[in-house]
């Protein structure tokens, strides 16, 4: 049904690159907090477009969503989603005590969104010999229709993708956020292309 | 005779990395675990000079291995393999008695400088 299928061996070399992004990624958040965050095992799967919706479950609580596109060589592309609950981005603020008037809440989450996301991939982009660009990180309103309606909108771009969520969680303050990336069908070809030659090496 | 080696990774490709980046007279006999419960054991039942141990797995985890090694009263040089870079988890790992943290993907030279300084080529 798809070329998306990506074998045990594939599965597990992607895997592994994640996890090592995904490590560098939740240092810099550490940093950027000043505390530890917890690391969980991510969570690979293939969405169909008219599934998006419902497997990022938008409607349960508005939430406060920043995207950013990303693009590298070869037809390698796709968009990161981070995505907060309220609590968590007010608890931002509680986080990193900034005043009011040097940076709004927004500011900060869009700031601390484009950390994440381009620590992730520009360490998931060294491990497959790649280099990504990236559009300015978008803060889309919180209110669920226009979250909706942005998700829908991606969905629009592609009938198939590979959703990677990462979720990361900083203990001691309870706060998590959600990183969701959604790579489209034709890019992941790409990316099986180089897996595979990593796992020749092996 | 050369050191016996134990690779704990639950990444068949993490496996693979350690072991061409040892010495053929230690990777030719290395064993090899998926998880932290296997691990120790082996650990448990033979003589094992050097531990690779990746820290997020399933069953056991390399924290829990590392405690069980202690509890044991298990000899065995530990090297932590691992992505979760931050310094609060490499402390903890030192704490908890590893010799060494070293961030994936591994590097050849770095693993065989770390073997080197402890006589275990």
């Amino acid at each position: 049904m798809s070329s998306l299928n990506l074998n045990e061996d594939q599965q597990d070399c992607l895997q592994e690159i994640i996890n090592v992004a995904m490590g560098q990624a939740s240092d810099q958040l550490a940093r950027y907090l000043d505390t530890f965050v917890y690391l969980k095992v991510p969570n690979i799967e293939q969405v169909s477009a008219q599934s998006l919706s419902m497997t990022l479950n938008p409607d349960e609580q508005a939430v406060a969503v920043v995207s950013q596109g990303f693009f590298g060589f070869e037809g390698i592309r796709g968009e990161a989603l981070l995505m907060y609950q309220p609590k968590d981005s007010d608890r931002l603020a509680d986080l990193l005590g900034y005043e009011p008037e040097e940076q709004s809440v927004e500011e900060q989450i869009i700031d601390l969104s484009s950390i994440l996301t381009t620590t992730f991939l520009n360490v998931f982009a060294t491990q497959i010999n790649n280099q990504m660009s990236y559009s300015a990180p978008r803060l889309l309103s919180s209110s669920k229709t226009t979250i909706s309606e942005h998700i829908e909108q991606q969905a629009y771009n592609w009938d198939l993708a590979l959703k990677v969520k990462i979720s990361y969680q900083v203990t001691d303050y309870s706060f998590n956020c959600d990183m969701i990336l959604l790579i489209p069908e034709s890019a992941i070809i790409n990316i099986k292309t180089v897996i595979d030659r990593i796992l020749e090496e092996y | 005779m050369s050191s016996s080696v134990l690779v704990c990774d639950d990444s068949n490709m993490a496996r693979k990395q350690v072991l061409r980046s040892l010495p053929e007279a230690l990777s030719l006999n290395a064993q090899l675990a998926t998880n932290g419960a296997e691990a120790l054991d082996i650990l448990k039942s033979q003589k094992i000079d050097v531990l690779f141990l990746d820290l997020t797995m399933p069953v056991v985890d390399g924290l829990g291995v590392l405690q069980g090694i202690k509890d044991a009263g298990i000899s065995v040089t530990v090297f932590v393999i691992s992505a979760d870079i931050q310094p609060e988890m490499q402390n903890k790992v030192l704490e908890l008695g590893a010799k060494a943290f070293l961030r994936k993907p591994v590097q050849k030279e770095v693993l065989n400088q770390h073997l080197d300084k402890y006589g275990l080529l």
